[in-house]
């Protein structure tokens, strides 16, 4: 496979290179005519600014302009970068949720893979979920990332992936259109195929979403198996309120360790939850860094806000796969610090949320 | 981590639970009271599901139970507040009236201690309350339950409604309150009583939730209650879940009744509670000129001063000003058209100490079916009609409560007989006349029992 990469690129998973000498490397892989994606070198020429030259920190990314929506129609193939040669090694397309428009599309390439999931499964160790054990992933197969991924992971880890279908664009249309019933109706649908598996299979770890670990909880059969089997519940997709987890871990799954990601597709993976946090600390993602990075800003101005206040979380992924700087998430998140003593680049984040909508509408008529 | 605020937290199966998801409470002026402890779904789910497992007490267990909480419920300190201290601080909250709040907790109060009674009044006079007695050997209706756990939807604008749901734990059933987050304290002292005189914590709970959680205690329940609006109504008409509507309450003179007679109860009508239950009258019809008696009615509804809602002599509710400026503009702009009496240029009198009173409004309609007839707002607003036994029973429907001044025997026995007016009162007797035993929109005991045969050896 012909490569111009420079080492840095390549390095171990638990490497920390300079994200400075990093990123610079990666402006070189992906702007440079030999190894740059199609997708890149055709827009190169439009930026007001030289990539090669003008890009030395994570700071500088913000000069992009947000290309993210663009991957709704671009082909896919001239993502992938060049300086992969004429067979690439493609573990797949997928796409984003697509609850915004169309969905948005990115190329999983083997190498990003490998690094991500030895990433991940470091975390995974870090908060004591078990290697060696079967999982049981409830989540969506394609065209979404997370259900591949973590079926890659499990193998990686010694076990095997079972897996229940989800749909979530049928469930947010369902929701959308107030049809709350067969939105329901599609859920229990789900926990009793999540039931089938949960009574023959040997499953330490279960994936799934907040509101389907609830339904879950309150169906007295298998919240018993989930006591009895599970050691480590996964859970991704939407978030939980701290009441809710203290709840979890004290009384509904005492002895389940809970853990959880904050993923997107546009970052290609997740952050991981901080090891260690109390009941009373907000959930705190640390992404990977450099690959991934984040920071926090205010929608109105642009400026990143102070560590502790709320706005949007703007998301780069660098990597050799792929470079998607600058985008922009629906999603607000409280800026955090990086854990103490860990060399990452940009923010963590806490309490994701969509943007908050107040319910304070003032009733008129009437007397209640 | 202490703000020095009261703290009020949900009252769960397994005890008091304390959550990190907190909202304050303030009273009129905006000034925090308290803190109130949200809690999640799961929490609620959780919740139900012990309910449902619970056993009732036995009924004279429930029924001594009841007649205690009444005692401590109005006697004692509960959760740090004296009953002094409690009712200042519904008044500074809700806004209603002192000697309003103090009336609602001494029917409260009544409610509990007469318990059995009342719960009793619903039953058939077929049926008995116990299939042990002899009157099953020759075969007998039983009275019993349609479930076992009730839900409620509290509303806050008064404290008064917290008696109703006392009747279904008196039969037996586990009940759940969601508190309005306006003015939890009533449940929070009411349920915390209950738990003191006997009831178990998974036998009745407190819920505070946001709006995520707030059905779910509605789906974990065989039956349930709530407070709201048309839409409301609409939504769980002929449900499981038994609405409590707009009230629209009226009252009606006939010619031959002279108005001038009993100007003090229409006036009460409108005024008692200050306005803000759904027993006060919304609507005067009157045979003949509705000017004089609206003129009349404003010349007395304007005498009665502005205080904030914790003094003794408060009469009018009060609001927060942002919200009694909303209310304004509202009726405003619905009374347009029509004659204003009182209340024409604005109705909102702001309060030095915070807070705004809602005054009184008096508006004259052309004719009976005019759409503001139905515009029912929380404070003492009437609209005042001409009405004709030409125009019939039309303009008289939909009411929670109708006082009749008339000597038509026929038209009382229509008014009876229209399903869409719940109490009737003829004569003398102002719209929010109640009493423990009377029904207030049907018994509760109606929708909470059903009857079954039982024929024994």
């Amino acid at each position: 496979m012909p490569t111009a990469a420079d080492s840095v690129l390549d390095l171990p998973f638990d490497a920390e290179p300079d994200p400075e000498e990093y990123l610079r490397a990666a402006m070189r892989w992906h702007f440079s005519p030999e190894t740059g994606s199609p997708f890149w070198l055709e827009r190169a020429g439009s930026l007001d600014f030289d990539p090669l030259t003008d890009i030395r920190t994570y700071q500088d990314l913000t000069r992009f302009p947000n290309f993210a929506s663009q991957l709704r129609d671009v082909p896919a193939g001239d993502l992938i970068p060049r300086g992969y040669g004429d067979r690439p090694d493609v573990v797949g397309v997928y796409e984003s949720g697509g609850t915004t428009g169309a969905p948005k599309r990115i190329v999983l390439l083997r190498d990003w893979l490998d690094r991500l999931i030895a990433w991940s499964s470091a975390q995974l160790d870090a908060h004591g979920v078990p290697r060696g054990v079967n999982w049981l992933v409830v989540a969506p197969s394609g065209p979404h990332m997370v259900g591949d991924v973590i079926k890659h992971q499990t193998a990686y880890r010694g076990g095997l992936a079972f897996t229940v279908d989800l749909d979530p664009r049928w469930v947010k249309k369902l929701i959308a259109e107030g049809k709350g019933a067969e939105a329901g109706a599609y859920a229990e649908h789900i926990v009793d195929q999540v039931a089938y598996v949960l009574r023959t299979q040997d499953i330490g770890v279960l994936m799934c979403t907040p509101p389907v670990l609830e339904r879950l909880a309150h169906r007295d059969d298998l919240a018993k198996l989930i006591e009895q089997k599970v050691r480590a519940i996964n859970w991704v997709g939407t978030q939980m309120d701290a009441d809710t987890r203290y709840l979890y871990r004290t009384e509904v799954f005492p002895d389940a360790k809970l853990y959880s990601g904050y993923g997107s597709t546009m970052i290609l993976g997740n952050a991981s939850e901080r090891p260690g946090l109390t009941d009373d600390e907000p959930c705190v993602y640390d992404p990977y860094s450099p690959y991934m990075t984040f920071s926090v800003i205010d929608p109105q101005t642009g400026r990143t806000v102070e560590y502790g206040e709320r706005g949007q979380v703007v998301m780069h992924h660098v990597s050799k796969s792929l470079f998607i700087p600058n985008n922009l998430e629906r999603d607000h998140a409280t800026r955090c610090r990086p854990a103490p003593g860990r060399a990452q680049t940009g923010d963590s984040v806490a309490d994701i949320a969509p943007v908050k909508e107040f319910d304070d509408e003032t009733v008129i008529e009437g007397v209640y | 981590m202490s703000t020095g605020l009261m703290e009020l937290d949900a009252l769960g199966p397994r005890g008091t639970f304390r959550s990190r998801n907190r909202t304050v409470v303030t009273d009129v002026a905006g000034t925090p009271v308290a803190e109130l402890g949200l809690v999640p779904k799961l929490f609620v789910s959780r919740a139900m599901t012990a309910l449902h497992r619970a056993e009732s007490l036995p009924a004279a267990e429930r029924y001594a139970a009841l007649a205690r909480a009444a005692r401590i419920f109005t006697g004692e300190v509960v959760a740090g507040l004296s009953f002094d201290a409690y009712e200042h601080t519904v008044s500074r909250v809700s806004g209603v009236p002192r000697s309003v709040v103090r009336a609602a907790t001494a029917a409260i109060a009544e409610a509990a201690e007469r318990a059995e009674y009342c719960a009793r009044q619903p039953r058939p006079a077929g049926a008995v309350g116990d299939w042990r007695d002899p009157a099953t050997r020759q075969g007998s209706a039983v009275w019993t339950r349609r479930g076992n756990v009730f839900a409620v939807h509290a509303a806050g604008n008064h404290p008064g409604p917290h008696s109703l749901w006392l009747e279904a734990l008196a039969l037996g059933y586990r009940v759940a309150v969601r508190p309005s987050r306006r003015e939890p304290f009533t449940p929070h002292r009411l349920i915390s009583a209950l738990r003191l005189a006997g009831f178990g914590d998974d036998q009745v709970v407190l819920l505070p939730t946001d709006h995520d959680a707030a059905d779910e205690i509605l789906r974990g329940a065989d039956l349930g209650l709530v407070y709201g609006g048309d839409d409301v109504v609409r939504k769980y008409a002929g449900s499981d879940v038994l609405p409590q509507g707009p009230g629209r309450s009226k009252i009606l003179l006939t010619a031959g009744t002279d108005w001038r007679d009993h100007l003090d109860t229409i006036v009460d009508s409108v005024s008692h509670q200050g306005g803000v239950a759904c027993i006060n009258a919304t609507t005067v019809l009157v045979e003949g000129d509705p000017a004089p008696l609206a003129a009349a009615m404003a010349k007395r509804l304007d005498g009665i001063p502005s205080l904030p809602p914790e003094d003794e002599k408060a009469v009018l509710a009060v609001q927060p000003v942002d919200s009694a400026r909303a209310v304004e503009r509202y009726l405003l702009a619905q009374a347009k058209g029509t004659v204003a009496h009182l209340g024409g240029d604005g109705v909102v009198e702001e309060l030095p100490g915070g807070g705004a009173v809602l005054r009184p409004a008096v508006h004259e309609l052309d004719r009976p079916d005019a759409p503001q007839a139905g515009v029912e707002l929380p404070f003492p607003c009437v609209w005042v009609a001409p009405w004709t036994p030409a125009d019939g029973i039309g303009p008289l429907r939909n009411s929670l409560v109708l006082t009749a001044f008339t000597d038509d025997e026929k038209l009382v026995d229509a008014l009876l007989d229209e399903p869409t007016i719940s109490n009737v009162h003829l004569g003398d007797h102002p719209t929010y006349w109640m009493r423990p035993g009377v029904p207030h929109d049907g018994y509760l005991g109606e929708f909470l029992m059903r009857t079954k045969t039982v024929i024994r050896d």
